[in-house]
Order: structure tokens, then C-alpha cells, then sequence
């Protein structure tokens, strides 16, 4: 009797659509590109360091992690080096090493690897590190003083810290085009909204991100940057400003949209959205913070599993009374 | 198989309508053998109806319970020579009954039913009609529990891909017109929908019945789906509906219990949609029983180690690990992968992108199901993410983007649910 076949056997379906979780964060790397390299041109040499040093380190992180928790390595996947990149992104380009160093700790360790890694994380774990950061070496996150030693051809003082102290009439001489293009300082990956704004569109194009949550979330921040400035124009910046400024773009087509801490539902993301929208205003203007979208991201974060909870009714539902 | 470059539009998957010119199907001649697995475990059978060595008419029932319901009909005349334990999905325990084909004694025919035709009562649509190519099944009239209230016809396949049940409808209304009148006849129940897609609308205005359109859109042709449209007063009344209310028959079903009545024999030719490797797609027509290998050797079509073979289709399908598996009175599509076609599942955690939450046709929160089912809290599962209410499309594995089995989760959640069930009722 010949051998017999020995067939593949599986479970269905057998058809896949082809995504993988590797194709979503090259394609968000490739997005992000677009506004990193264009801050490389301006900030040279050293924000290359620091995006480096930044990528590497996350994904030597969760290396560690993975042997650390005896699971499979995981660094193929592009994720910790999509945290890695979206960490540099906001970090000023003079960032000492051993910040990267307790930033991308932060970002990979607490943020992400000890909820059990992709998924688990209730914050988006790059926010979390910033905040950490943030609040621990907030004078490493001074842009003025960060990129002192900086010849541009603009105006050199960070647009938001401006506008917070002096009132709107101090940025009036920013103009909006200027902005756009990236004739102001920032963060690595946050100084070029253009390139944001197209990087963006690509990804909602695609699909990897959703547009529910980057489209309300801009519309929030848009809207209530809109109401404080016709509330009183002299204090508060208008609504353009704010969009092309600090972490908004970033925030909102980068940051939010991580799918572990952002709702599923279309409703939840509209909500979702549209509340980090206000709450990144509401820090900026009425806050003590330069910079409310990394504050405004972490709440919504915290709200995400509440809000999600509001979802279409499952049809032919079995309701059983036993 | 491809997702979509423009990822925020949700991946559209539509049934295949049956082409223009549909040829002839093609016949596949039994070579040596017929094989029928039967529900009943061997071990709980009690006293065989059959033995190795009795000798099996063609449209004789083959059965190990005597009058259970539970058989296969010959398609050809032979001698019983294996009965044996059969292991089938979810550890099923399940019987095989191999028939060694005599073609000298193929002329002899049952006539069993011959004599009873001139009676069509559901007692004898029972006795005699389950076994039909098409599988009808007529136990929901025998439910206490139920209360069928109407009867559709399926000519829509429930996969993709499949064109069985349209292929019936385009070819064969006269008879499923006549299965139709026997089928109200037989049940009383005067409330008969023929489902069809689009394009055999105009042809389907002649079975009789009331015609159902469905959508061409991947999972509409599902039963669960259909049911919600013919009943779908009660659905916007928020009863609860389900398939206690419905009977479904496959058109083929119909249209061969209209050709039983119209000639007295039961047809024992079952008509299989088979995809080979490169996607080419034949209607083949074989006996009852006849083996994988068979239709293949007629079909001139090979498989090798690593192949995946699929009864059923690519979303619901199962994949047999033998070309030794029959054709059976349910098996509408076979499927043939090569082995660079097969996709790997993973076991990474759900990374909560939505795509399932978005594909779910009944809109279950499928992220939240399987985070309860991979850590194995099935009672929960059910209790708070809606398992029931699944109709099993197998859309959330497709989307999948870190490729979680989430399909097998949840059939194997249903599977262990019913299990601690009749344990309890056991104890």
C-alpha cells in the first residue's frame, strides 16, 4: 500500500485578508518619515542621534523583555520600533542619551511590556514615557533652551510657549503658511505639520489608522481653540495656531489612533476623539502646562474601556432565562 | 484573499453567481468503493442494522441503527466490509461504514420507497428523504420545542465560492416546484420562501414559493441572515428569533425530493462544486459515498504532502486530512489549497485594532469575546460577549490582523459550553 498523503490539516477559514500587525507599523514608520526627515534637514546630526539611539534602545528593550518573560521575540513585528520612532519624534534634538536611555525604559518596560506587551497597554506607552519625562526632567523639554545653539532664519522661540505667556498678540508674527512648512521649532517629529498632515492622510487612507478618531480629534481641538479665541482674541491663539503647533498633528494621527488604548466602535471614537481634542486645548490654555495633547491623550486613554462600552446592539441576541 | 488598498472601506466578499453558460457537470465514475460516516458512535449502537458482509442494494439505507434517522443512501449496489470507529471534529465520535462496490449487482435497486410514495407523510419524508443529496432535514418538525412557522428554500450557497444550490435553481425549477408542493403537502405549512440571488430572480418566479432576494454581499446567504428577512416583523418587534421558527432546505435538497416523487427512485447523485489548486472551477455529479480520490483520478487533478483539502468552503469549510473522505448528502464544495496558499494562524495576543468589531455582521464586540475565550472562560464569554449569537461566517478570523483562530475559539467555546450542558443534566 503506497504512503499515504499527508494533507494540511487547519481550521477555517482558510482564506486571510493578508494584513499583519508587521505591515501596520512599517506603513506607520513610513508615515512618520515624512515628517522626521525633514527635521533631520533642520536639526541635523544630533536629532539623527537621538532618533537612533531612541529606536534602538526600544527595540534592545523588548528584547530584554522577551527573554526577561521567556516569550516570543517579538521586535519583528515593527511595534517597538514604531515606539521608538514616535518617542524621538517629540523629544527636542539635544536630548542627552540617558534620557533616551530612561525614556525608551519607560516607553518599552512600563509602558507596554508589563501589560503583558501589543495590546495590553491601557496608555499609549510613548505618551506615558513623555509624561513621565515630562514631569520628572521638564527642563530637557524646554525648546528654547534645548536648541539655544541653533542658527534658523525664523523667529527661534518655541510658538506655544510664546503665545501661553504673552498672549496671542506675541504670535502673531508666526504665520500660518510658516507654520505649515516648519519655520518653527520642536520636537524632532513635530516641527513639520506638512508632513504630519500628508503622513496622515496616507495612513487613514490605508486604513491603519482610524479617521474617526484623527478627524474628531482634530475637530475638537479645532473648535474649542475656535471658541477661547473668539472668547477673547488677545489671550487666546487662534485655531490654526494651535493645530499647527506643539504635539496637536502628532497627537491626533499618531498618538491617539494606538489601537490598544482607542475605542473599536465608531460612536466611541468619535467621542473619544473629539474629547482629547478639548482637553489638549483646555491644558494649553487654561492649564499650567505648555502642551496639553500628552496630558489630554493619557485621559482619554483612562476613559477608552468606559467609553467603548457604547456599542450597536448585537442582532439576534439570545437572551437566556434559565 | 486581499485586503483592500484603501483600508478604511470594509473588505467586501461576494458570492460567486453561477456562470451564463454552465456546462454539464461532470461524472464521476465510483471505482471501487463507498464510504458513509454516521453520527452514531459505534459503541452506543446497541444491535448493527448492518455486518460486514451483508449485501447493500443501491438507495438501500445504510445504516447501524435501525430507523435512527441516521444514515447514508448507497449509491451503488456492494457488500459491507469495514465498519469501524470514525474520530470526527470536536472528537465527534462517529461511525464508518465502507462498501466494497459490486458493479454485476448494481442493477439490483431498493424499492423501499417505491411502495410508500403514494403516502407522503412527514413520518415517511423522515424514513426516507434524509438521506437525499442536499441532506434535507426534517427533525425540526418533530421538535416539541419548535414551531416552525415557515419553510425556505435555500438557492443561494452559503459559502463563497459554491455555486451547488444556484446551479439547481437555474437548471431544475420544474422539480424544485414539484419538492415544493410535496414538502407543503407533507408539513402544512403553506408559508414557502425560495431565496435566490439577484440574477435568478426571474427564473426562481417559477418554483411557486415566495421569492427572497439576497444580497450578493458575503455573509447574507447565511440561514441565520435570511431568517431575520422572513421574519423580520418579529426581528423589529425585538422577539426573540430564532431558528426554531425556520426550516431550511437546500434547493438541491427540494429539487431531489422532487424527483423522487416524480419517479419513484431516490437520487443518489450528489453534485459538488470542485476548485482545484489554480481556482478553476467544475460542477462534478457523484454517487453518494464516492471517496476524494475518486473525483480527483476523474478530474485528473493531484494533491501532495502539505495540501490542504476543504469539504465546504473557504470560510466555513472543514479540512479533511484523507483523500479517503466520502462525498456526503451535505458536501456542496470542495476546495483544493496548494500548500503556498496556506496562511498560518498565530497565537499573539488581540492588539484591539477593531477590524473584527467592524466585519461582524451581528455586530458582536468580538475583542472583548476573545480575550474572555483565549483565557478559556467560556461561561463568561456567553454571559457578557454575546457567544451566541454568532452565526459562524468566520469574517473576525479573516480581518484578523495578528491572525488569532478566533473562528475555532469561538467554535470550540460553543462546543464546550454544550458539553458541560449535558454533563449537568447528566449528573
Amino acid at each position: 500500500m503506497p504512503e499515504p498523503i499527508k494533507l494540511t490539516v487547519s481550521h477555517a477559514p482558510f482564506w486571510h485578508s493578508g494584513s499583519q500587525i508587521s505591515i501596520k507599523s512599517y506603513n506607520i514608520l513610513l508615515a512618520t518619515l515624512l515628517a522626521v526627515i525633514p527635521g533631520l534637514w533642520q536639526y541635523g546630526m544630533p536629532a539623527l542621534a537621538v532618533v537612533s539611539l531612541s529606536i534602538a534602545l526600544a527595540m534592545i528593550w523588548e528584547l530584554i523583555m522577551n527573554f526577561l518573560t521567556r516569550r516570543p521575540i517579538t521586535i519583528g513585528d515593527g511595534n517597538a520600533a514604531l515606539l521608538g520612532m514616535l518617542f524621538a519624534m517629540m523629544l527636542p534634538a539635544t536630548t542627552p542619551w540617558w534620557v533616551i536611555v530612561v525614556g525608551t525604559f519607560f516607553v518599552i518596560v512600563i509602558g507596554k511590556q508589563i501589560y503583558g506587551g501589543l495590546g495590553g497597554n491601557p496608555f499609549h506607552p510613548a505618551v506615558l514615557a513623555m509624561a513621565v519625562l515630562m514631569l520628572s526632567w521638564g527642563n530637557y523639554f524646554d525648546f528654547n533652551a534645548a536648541l539655544v545653539n541653533y542658527q534658523f532664519d525664523f523667529n527661534p522661540v518655541y510658538p506655544l510657549l510664546l503665545s501661553k505667556s504673552f498672549g496671542a498678540g506675541a504670535v502673531e508674527s508666526f504665520s500660518l503658511s510658516d507654520l505649515l512648512v516648519g519655520r518653527q521649532i520642536g520636537g524632532i517629529g513635530t516641527s513639520f505639520p506638512l508632513g504630519l498632515i500628508i503622513g496622515g492622510l496616507y495612513l487613514m487612507i490605508r486604513g491603519y489608522i482610524r479617521w474617526e478618531i484623527a478627524i474628531s480629534f482634530i475637530v475638537g481641538m479645532f473648535v474649542t481653540a475656535y471658541a477661547f479665541h473668539l472668547a477673547n482674541p488677545e489671550v487666546y491663539a487662534g485655531a490654526g495656531f494651535h493645530l499647527l503647533t506643539g504635539y496637536s498633528l502628532l497627537g491626533a494621527f499618531f498618538l491617539a489612533t494606538e489601537d490598544s488604548s482607542s475605542p473599536v466602535n465608531f460612536i466611541p471614537m468619535l467621542i473619544y476623539g473629539a474629547l482629547g481634542g478639548l482637553l489638549a486645548i483646555l491644558i494649553r490654555n487654561i492649564g499650567t502646562h505648555t502642551d496639553g495633547v500628552i496630558f489630554a491623550i493619557l485621559v482619554i486613554n483612562l476613559a477608552n474601556p468606559i467609553i467603548d462600552k457604547i456599542r450597536p446592539k448585537t442582532l439576534g441576541k439570545v437572551i437566556n432565562y434559565a | 484573499m486581499k485586503r483592500s488598498f484603501f483600508g478604511f472601506i470594509k473588505p467586501k466578499l461576494t458570492y460567486e453567481a453561477i456562470a451564463d453558460t454552465q456546462t454539464e457537470p461532470a461524472y464521476v465514475p465510483v471505482s471501487r468503493k463507498l464510504k458513509f460516516l454516521l453520527d452514531t458512535p459505534l459503541e452506543h449502537a446497541g444491535d448493527l442494522a448492518m455486518a460486514v458482509g451483508d449485501q447493500v442494494k443501491s438507495g438501500q439505507r445504510v445504516q447501524i441503527k435501525a430507523d435512527s434517522g441516521d444514515y447514508g443512501l448507497a449509491g451503488k449496489s456492494g457488500k459491507v466490509t469495514e465498519i469501524k470507529p470514525f474520530l470526527g471534529m470536536m472528537q465527534a465520535q462517529m461511525t464508518s461504514v465502507t462498501i466494497a462496490v459490486d458493479e454485476a449487482a448494481s442493477q439490483a435497486v431498493d424499492d423501499e420507497f417505491k411502495q410508500q410514495r403514494q403516502t407522503p407523510t412527514l413520518a415517511n419524508a423522515a424514513r426516507f428523504l434524509q438521506g437525499l443529496p442536499g441532506k434535507p432535514d426534517f427533525s425540526p418538525f418533530f421538535n416539541p420545542d419548535k414551531d416552525i412557522k415557515a419553510i425556505v428554500v435555500l438557492g443561494v450557497d452559503r459559502d463563497l465560492l459554491a455555486t451547488t444550490s444556484q446551479y439547481f435553481v437555474k437548471t431544475g425549477i420544474e422539480s424544485i416546484k414539484t419538492g415544493i408542493d410535496i414538502l407543503r403537502k407533507i408539513t402544512g405549512i403553506h408559508n414557502v420562501m425560495l431565496a435566490v440571488p439577484e440574477h435568478l430572480v426571474q427564473v426562481a418566479g417559477a418554483s411557486g414559493a415566495g421569492v427572497m432576494t439576497v444580497d450578493s454581499e458575503y455573509p447574507a446567504a447565511h440561514p441565520q441572515l435570511i431568517v431575520r428577512h422572513v421574519l423580520a416583523d418579529e426581528v423589529k418587534a425585538g422577539a426573540e428569533v430564532s431558528n426554531s421558527d425556520v426550516a431550511f432546505f437546500s434547493a438541491e435538497a427540494v429539487s431531489a425530493i422532487g424527483a423522487a416523487f416524480n419517479t419513484g427512485q431516490l437520487p443518489l447523485e450528489k453534485l459538488v462544486t470542485f476548485i482545484s489548486k489554480d481556482g478553476n472551477k467544475r460542477l462534478v455529479s457523484a454517487s453518494l459515498g464516492t471517496p476524494l480520490e475518486d473525483i480527483l483520478h476523474a478530474l485528473n487533478e493531484t494533491v501532495q504532502d502539505g495540501d490542504r483539502v476543504i469539504f465546504g468552503g473557504p470560510m466555513t469549510g472543514v479540512a479533511v486530512y484523507s483523500t479517503d473522505q466520502p462525498v456526503q448528502a451535505d458536501t456542496n464544495m470542495i476546495l483544493i489549497q496548494d500548500r503556498s496558499q496556506v496562511a498560518e494562524p498565530s497565537d499573539v495576543a488581540c492588539i484591539n485594532c477593531g477590524e473584527c468589531v467592524r466585519a461582524c455582521p451581528v455586530n458582536i464586540p468580538v475583542n472583548i469575546l476573545v480575550r474572555f475565550l483565549e483565557a478559556e472562560q467560556y461561561e463568561a464569554a456567553a454571559d457578557q460577549a454575546e457567544l451566541h449569537a454568532c452565526i459562524e461566517c468566520g469574517l473576525c478570523s479573516f480581518v484578523c490582523e495578528p491572525r488569532i483562530p478566533i473562528f475555532q475559539h469561538i467554535k470550540l467555546a460553543k462546543h464546550m459550553l454544550e458539553r458541560m450542558k449535558a454533563e449537568e443534566s447528566h449528573a
